[in-house]
């Protein structure tokens, strides 16, 4: 019914009036069609729902248990010890913490000069090249960083630095920062453009240097989009699995003394990976695991509501 | 005025310096991570093969000119045949346990020959003893490390060589075996026979990592083992065990031990085996017969336990399939969802939460979305539905059913769907939304109604847009490990005959090879040329996506 010629929708021998049973069906068709592709798209919300309902279902039975206090309170976690089992998640928060301060350590700086460079001092071909090798950068599989920091990062740190292990802390905070940078430089170089023209050619105008006029102008105006950046390079840090699983040693434990970046740790995604695999459906460090994934989950939940919050202001900027 | 104008001119360049360092600095990086993957993986389709290569492809393969490969075995048999016979002949005179038992057995075997040749009563004793005095003196001269009385023990058995009593029996044998360990004798330092026979078995274990099992040898267990050195870097690696030996030595106590390397030739220096290092050294070239290989079935072949060998044909066809049927189920929906969010809605709260949402799914760790596919697809999801299409329905086969309660290819590829859903949505919306409005208005007023105005005059001038989103998504589904580890993926299995079973995958492969897989650290080559396939893979399409988004954003300003 609906294909009709081309001729014939634009065509004159047809009364442009429709007879009333036309316009119910019109009108039925549009709504059936738009209700349809509103489910779709419902079900992107549907996959949200779902993955917390199931993830706080599996690990419901951990959380009603007795070891909750433990889980939040101790550092130990042995939970494959046959007498006495411990759950303790405040080292492998501890680790997580330390690889993503020590990544955004090196993301966060390099990140935004080289943003500064692509929004204000690269010409338009330089960055026609660049943009694209930041691109590659970003597709870059997990798999792959982590395997380079295996066999390649982590036994040239050894020889050359004299660490016990290759694989530590350094070593995974190096490759994440890599991994997050790309993420950084494309949010900050956004909320960098965001900025108005005019509020440049103002500082400009006023006599300051470029770097007078980045560091007291135009950063702090693009400051929402800045934090945003730094907020999704968190997140890829916290959430990256096979990197830290290679390349972060592994090992339970609070470096100390604490500055001691040469120390294995463990992080929350590479305990739920590494230990997943052994352990028994429903049994207690099976949904130890899972509630590992919750504290994952809420954690980049409430940093990507934040982030989205201070895109959106960045949004309006840009608009106006 | 100019004493404050270069502080801050300099603190200006300095400012500019720092940023110029910190994009040369991602480049380099980008080059440090890319080179040494792509240079080493290379090694695995590129290399020197040498016979054992070839053979080895023959047989476990199936590749390879059959006849071709059998008129070169036959050469290199002959060429190794000179290092196997002076081995042997070394191996007598220190494997002394070795010729003791084969003494002892001819002892035993000739009073079973007397026994069958009907010799009985105070002969068979006298014979019996006789032979026992030969065997007692062989037994002695091994036994000894004097020079001197071994060969009078040895000449002992020699003198009744002429003896008709003996002829023709086992104890014939004895005269062989004085005679060749006489010689022997003469040659080797006796009292060194321990080192001999320690520093012999590592110079067996270097030829038979060079040449593979000896004639005579029972093929070993494992392929690995079946075969000798099958590149010509293994060759130089094997060849230097085969000629220096590596000791560590304690040269004063306290110190650390300092590696020593000596040459075996030396060690072995005037016995038989010593022109065996030259030959070797020497004749390499024949003894293997390199050649140059493109071993382009390296992205076909199976392999062997931990890839020692063959190459990652069900990685490559896992992936594939991993990523198709992902895209099967991302690409209608997220286009679909895409084309709602622009097109009919305004910006009213369910839009809102359903952005969210989507800002959400984009943000969730790709090892939750492991959690979750394993959670509810494995599960929950596929076990009712097994349950309810085998027991309710009668559609499914037992089988069919069981294979859904565990992981598969269907849920890994769901699970990375929804992994990438997202990033399509986000695309799609803002290719669509690049379209001019005035294309839209355009179809409109020439009386095509929404739906047709999308279909034929939107989507298509958002096309290049969206399929650049696809084919990012597709490396990105292609790359991810966390997701697919326990929704179906293993390290080693069978190719799949359905989607219900595990598969391979390249991503997983590149983790299992790096960490997991103690042989495959025995073949760097191998590791590198899996995460290379991977990285080549992902960056094609990557390049792909590029080019395809550059030539329409040209053709969108008019150039």
């Amino acid at each position: 019914m609906h294909s009709s010629r081309p001729q014939e929708a634009a065509g004159f021998n047809r009364p442009l009036l429709l007879s009333p049973g036309q316009d119910l069906r019109g009108y039925v068709f549009d709504r059936l069609g738009r209700s349809f592709l509103f489910f779709i798209t419902f079900l992107s919300v549907v996959a949200v729902l779902l993955i917390f309902f199931f993830i706080i279902r599996e690990a419901s039975g951990f959380l009603a248990g007795p070891y909750v206090k433990q889980f939040f309170s101790s550092t130990h976690w042995y939970p494959e010890s046959r007498e006495h089992p411990e759950y303790g998640v405040l080292a492998i928060l501890g680790g997580s913490a330390y690889v993503t301060l020590v990544a955004m350590l090196v993301a966060v700086p390099v990140g935004l000069f080289s943003a500064v460079w692509l929004s204000d001092v690269a010409s338009f071909r330089v960055r026609q090249i660049i943009k694209p090798v930041i691109e590659i950068l970003a597709a870059i599989p997990s798999v792959a960083f982590g395997f380079f920091a295996v066999l390649v990062l982590a036994p040239w740190m050894q020889t050359r630095f004299g660490f016990d292990t290759g694989t530590n802390i350094l070593n995974a905070g190096v490759i994440l920062a890599v991994m997050a940078l790309p993420t950084i430089i494309s949010v900050a170089e956004d909320s960098m453009s965001a900025v108005g023209m005019e509020i440049r050619e103002a500082a400009y105008g006023l006599g300051s240097t470029r770097a007078e006029a980045m560091i007291r102008v135009v950063i702090p105006a693009a400051h929402s989009g800045i934090i945003a950046a730094v907020i999704l390079g968190v997140m890829r840090a916290v959430g990256e699995t096979m990197v830290v699983w290679m390349a972060s040693g592994n090992a339970t434990q609070i470096p100390s003394p604490w500055w001691d970046l040469s120390k294995s740790v463990r992080t929350m995604t590479a305990t739920i990976a590494g230990d997943m695999g052994e352990t028994v459906q429903g049994s207690v460090h099976y949904q130890a695991l899972f509630s590992i994934g919750i504290l994952l989950l809420v954690f980049t939940f409430g940093l990507n509501l934040i982030s989205e919050h201070l895109l959106a202001r960045v949004r309006r900027k840009k608009e106006a | 005025m100019k004493f404050r104008i270069f502080p801050r001119e300099f603190r200006d360049k300095c400012f500019t310096a720092s940023c110029m360092f910190s994009v040369c600095l991602m480049v380099f990086i980008l080059v440090v991570v890319l080179f040494p993957m792509m240079a080493r993986g290379l090694k695995a389709v590129f290399f020197q093969g040498t016979n054992e290569f070839r053979e080895m492809q023959l047989v476990v393969f199936g590749h390879g000119d059959a006849e071709r490969i059998q008129r070169e075995n036959g050469e290199i048999e002959e060429a190794r045949a000179f290092v196997y016979e002076a081995a042997n002949r070394f191996r007598r005179g220190i494997d002394t346990e070795h010729l003791a038992d084969e003494v002892r057995g001819a002892y035993r075997d000739y009073g079973s020959y007397l026994r069958a040749a009907g010799i009985s009563g105070e002969r068979y004793s006298a014979q019996r003893a006789r032979a026992k005095d030969l065997r007692d003196a062989l037994l002695d001269a091994f036994e000894s490390r004097d020079k001197e009385y071994v060969q009078s023990r040895l000449q002992c058995v020699l003198q009744s060589r002429a003896d008709p009593d003996f002829g023709g029996t086992p104890i014939e044998a004895y005269f062989e075996t004085a005679e060749s360990y006489s010689r022997i004798a003469a040659s080797v330092d006796l009292s060194r026979r321990e080192q001999y026979a320690e520093a012999f078995g590592e110079v067996r274990e270097a030829l038979h990592k060079l040449f593979g099992p000896g004639p005579g040898e029972p093929a070993p267990a494992l392929t690995m083992d079946q075969y000798g050195a099958t590149r010509w870097d293994a060759v130089e690696r094997e060849l230097h065990r085969l000629l220096w030996s590596e000791d560590w030595v304690e040269t004063e106590p306290g110190r650390p031990m300092v590696k020593e390397t000596r040459a075996r030739r030396e060690f072995f220096a005037g016995t038989e085996l010593e022109p065996v290092f030259d030959y070797v050294e020497t004749n390499l070239e024949k003894l293997f017969q390199p050649r140059f290989t493109f071993y382009w079935r390296y992205f076909m072949d199976g392999s062997t336990d931990g890839h020692y060998f063959g190459g990652c044909g069900p990685e490559i066809l896992g992936t594939l399939a991993l990523t198709f049927f992902s895209m099967l189920f991302a690409i209608p929906l997220g286009i679909i969802s895409a084309a709602f969010l622009v097109e009919c809605t305004g910006d009213n709260i369910a839009v809102r939460v359903i952005r969210t949402c989507i800002n959400t799914l984009a943000g969730v760790p790709s090892i939750v979305f492991g959690l979750f596919g394993m959670a509810f697809f494995v599960l929950f999801l596929f076990p009712v539905i097994g349950e309810f299409g085998h027991g309710t329905l009668g559609i499914f086969s037992a089988e069919a059913a069981d294979k859904l309660t565990k992981p598969n290819i269907l849920a890994a590829s769901l699970t990375l769907g929804l992994l990438v859903l997202p990033v399509i949505i986000r695309a799609s919306e803002e290719a669509i939304r690049a379209v001019p409005i005035n294309y839209k208005e355009a179809a409109l007023a020439l009386g095509a109604g929404q739906f047709r105005s999308f279909m034929t005059v939107i989507l298509p001038a958002a096309a290049p847009g969206i399929f650049t989103g696809i084919i990012l998504s597709l490396s990105r589904a292609a790359g991810e490990t966390a997701p697919i580890l326990f929704t179906g993926a293993i390290a080693f299995g069978p190719v799949p005959d359905s989607i219900l079973e595990p598969t391979r995958a390249l991503s997983y492969g590149s983790y299992d090879i790096a960490v997991g897989d103690r042989l495959a650290m025995l073949v760097p080559h191998k590791q590198y040329g899996m995460v290379m396939t991977l990285v080549a893979l992902v960056l094609t399409l990557n390049i792909i996506a590029i080019w395809i988004r550059s030539r329409s954003s040209r053709k969108l300003r008019g150039l």
